[in-house]
């Protein structure tokens, strides 16, 4: 079976791309739509890799990442964030909240997602 | 009678011989009486020729001293006149001797004016310096020559929550044993010792944070002691918050329907969502290419370097900047081919030594440069980076064999928004402040930045960052 990749994500388009073309290559894909969502999923499932959204309703993917850092059994589940923000300031406090990566949706595609996935899964 | 004569013949003759005798008696007694006083006379003259005698010796022995006196008489008055002429002179000079002191005092007490008003200046001097120090914003403490602290203003207590019996109590004393619990943090941040920092941050809370630094003060070249700078940058870190969050927001409102274009295009270009016939592949392509355009503006509006034109670095890390340009010269692949370009990269055999850089910036610097060159190089070209050390310097060129910088121009190609009239023709996108912020960010580095270009021939552009010294990894500029 394929390793399961959780997606934290609000912007449907977003999710079905990402959802077929991860799914097209074996990857096993789980959904939440805001970070509550993602948190209670990762606790369920147990997911091999996170990709997180910044900007969410209900809880955004700061909050997200912190209760991560601090939740002994999401300690080490490797993230990378996939957003449309990223400035310094939100990178460095990124890298302290021990993100793997983090990609900017609009330099990014689809494509070149599956190729980060994969240097850490 | 004479009835006695008759009646006394006899006893008359008696009595005429009696009287006879009594006569001659009397003539003789009146002979004596003669003779005494003949004798008499004569003594009185005798006498009175003595006396003449004495009298004309007394008046020659009265002339004479008349002489005398008089003479004593002159010879007193000039015994005055001389002493009362010494005793003028005396008195002229006593007179100088007392104004000359009068003179001495006046200047002694002029001096002892001008001490007082020396004095009395330096007072205030030092008054007005210490009116400053005390109101003055950022916290100041200031160590002498022994590195024991001699002064704190105010400030110091207001930040750090200590009383002023606190500082009485570390005037004296050595950075390393000023323990009090509200001093602890900038103690430890300094490692306890008064090393020279610059600008490194402290957080004491949400609301405070500031901004240490510590240098050595010196007048006429001589150490006089150390200052240590307290300045809140809590205001900074607010502005600095919430433009991040509103570029944050903008980025997102922005870049969210873009990239679901973005992401849409590429995976039906891709074959993702099933087959696609030529002309519409045509179509999508194009769509796809203005869409990164509009990528590209909007990355442009938001870029914050853009936003302070390159003026402030935030993550200061020392980096090898050879290691820097060549992971940054891995992004150009796809468009060095396109434009069929190609791109060298010289480096020393040695690791050259580190400088501390903004990474972000320093990168976007370079990146810059490196696609100036692509942009203005015409096919077939070769764009040379090269990174060097010069001294204490690191050196970097970036030389084209594109068409160079008109010669009327070369003194504007760094001012904001400016482009070059030959550039405008050959590529008509591109703000004009790409160079502008480029200079910026190697000059906020402590660099500089120059080039030489020949129209037709090609542009080499040079820049320098100093190698860092020595000091702890995590300070700021």
């Amino acid at each position: 079976m394929g390793k399961k990749i959780l997606l934290i994500e609000d912007e449907e388009v977003i999710i079905r791309l990402l959802s077929r073309k991860l799914s097209g290559i074996g990857y096993e894909i789980a959904l939440a739509m805001d970070g509550q969502e993602g948190l209670d999923k990762m606790r369920e499932q147990r997911p091999d890799l996170v990709l997180l959204d910044i900007i969410m309703p209900r809880k955004g993917g700061f909050e997200v990442l912190e209760e991560m850092r601090k939740d002994d059994r999401l300690f080490d589940i490797p993230v990378i964030i996939i957003s449309n923000s990223g400035q310094p300031l939100e990178l460095e406090r990124a890298k302290k909240l021990k993100v793997s990566d983090w990609l900017v949706k609009a330099e990014f595609d689809p494509k070149e997602v599956v190729e980060k996935i994969k240097k850490y899964i | 009678m004479t009835d006695q004569t008759g009646a006394n013949n006899n006893s008359g003759l008696a009595a005429k011989d009696e009287l006879a005798s009594e006569l001659d008696n009397l003539n003789d007694k009146i002979s004596h009486r003669d003779m005494d006083l003949v004798r008499l006379k004569e003594e009185k003259d005798a006498e009175v020729r003595e006396l003449n005698e004495v009298k004309v010796e007394l008046e020659e022995a009265k002339s004479v001293l008349e002489i005398k006196v008089n003479a004593k008489t002159r010879e007193l008055r000039d015994l005055t006149e001389t002493l009362e002429r010494q005793v003028a002179e005396r008195t002229r000079e006593l007179q100088l001797k007392v104004e000359e002191s009068e003179n001495s005092r006046v200047a002694l007490m002029n001096m002892l004016e001008d001490m007082e008003d020396l004095r009395r200046r330096a007072e205030e001097e030092k008054e007005k310096t210490l009116t400053i120090i005390t109101n003055f914003s950022d916290g100041l403490l200031f160590f002498d020559v022994n590195d024991r602290l001699s002064l704190a203003n105010p400030q110091i207590e207001a930040y750090f929550n200590v009383t002023k019996e606190d500082i009485r109590r570390f005037i004296g004393k050595k950075i390393a044993d000023m323990q009090s619990v509200g001093l602890k943090s900038l103690v430890d941040l300094m490692s306890r010792s008064l090393q020279k920092i610059s600008r490194k941050e402290l957080f004491l809370n949400e609301n405070l944070v500031l901004e240490v630094s510590c240098l050595e003060v010196a007048s006429r070249k001589t150490k006089i002691g150390t200052l240590v700078i307290i300045h809140d940058i809590s205001r900074e870190k607010t502005v600095e918050r919430m433009k991040t969050e509103f570029v944050s927001i903008a980025a997102h409102q922005l870049r969210t329907p873009i990239s679901a274009i973005k992401w849409t295009l590429r995976m039906i270009l891709d074959g993702d969502l099933g087959p696609i016939n030529d002309e519409q592949r045509d179509f999508l392509d194009k769509t796809y290419k203005s869409n990164e355009r509009m990528i590209n503006l909007i990355n442009d509006l938001l870029n914050v370097t853009r936003i302070e034109e390159g003026r402030h670095l935030y993550n200061l890390v020392l980096k090898n900047l050879e290691d820097v340009i060549e992971s940054l010269a891995t992004n150009y692949a796809s468009m060095l081919s396109q434009r069929n370009l190609t791109l060298t990269f010289k480096k020393p055999d040695e690791k050259l030594a580190p400088v501390k850089i903004d990474v972000e910036k320093a990168s976007l610097a370079i990146s810059n440069l490196i696609e100036n060159a692509m942009k203005y190089t015409p096919a077939g070209g070769n764009i040379a980076v090269e990174v060097a050390q010069d001294g204490s310097n690191i050196m970097v060129s970036v030389k084209d064999t594109g068409m160079g910088i008109l010669k009327d121009q070369q003194n504007r190609i760094f001012t904001k928004y400016f482009r070059g009239s030959n550039a405008l023709k050959m590529e008509t996108e591109g703000t004009g402040l790409g160079l502008f912020i480029t200079k910026n960010v190697v000059e906020t580095h402590g660099g500089k930045i120059w080039f030489v270009s020949e129209e037709g021939k090609g542009t080499t552009f040079f820049f320098t960052l100093p190698v860092a010294v020595e000091e702890s990894k995590s300070n700021k500029l």
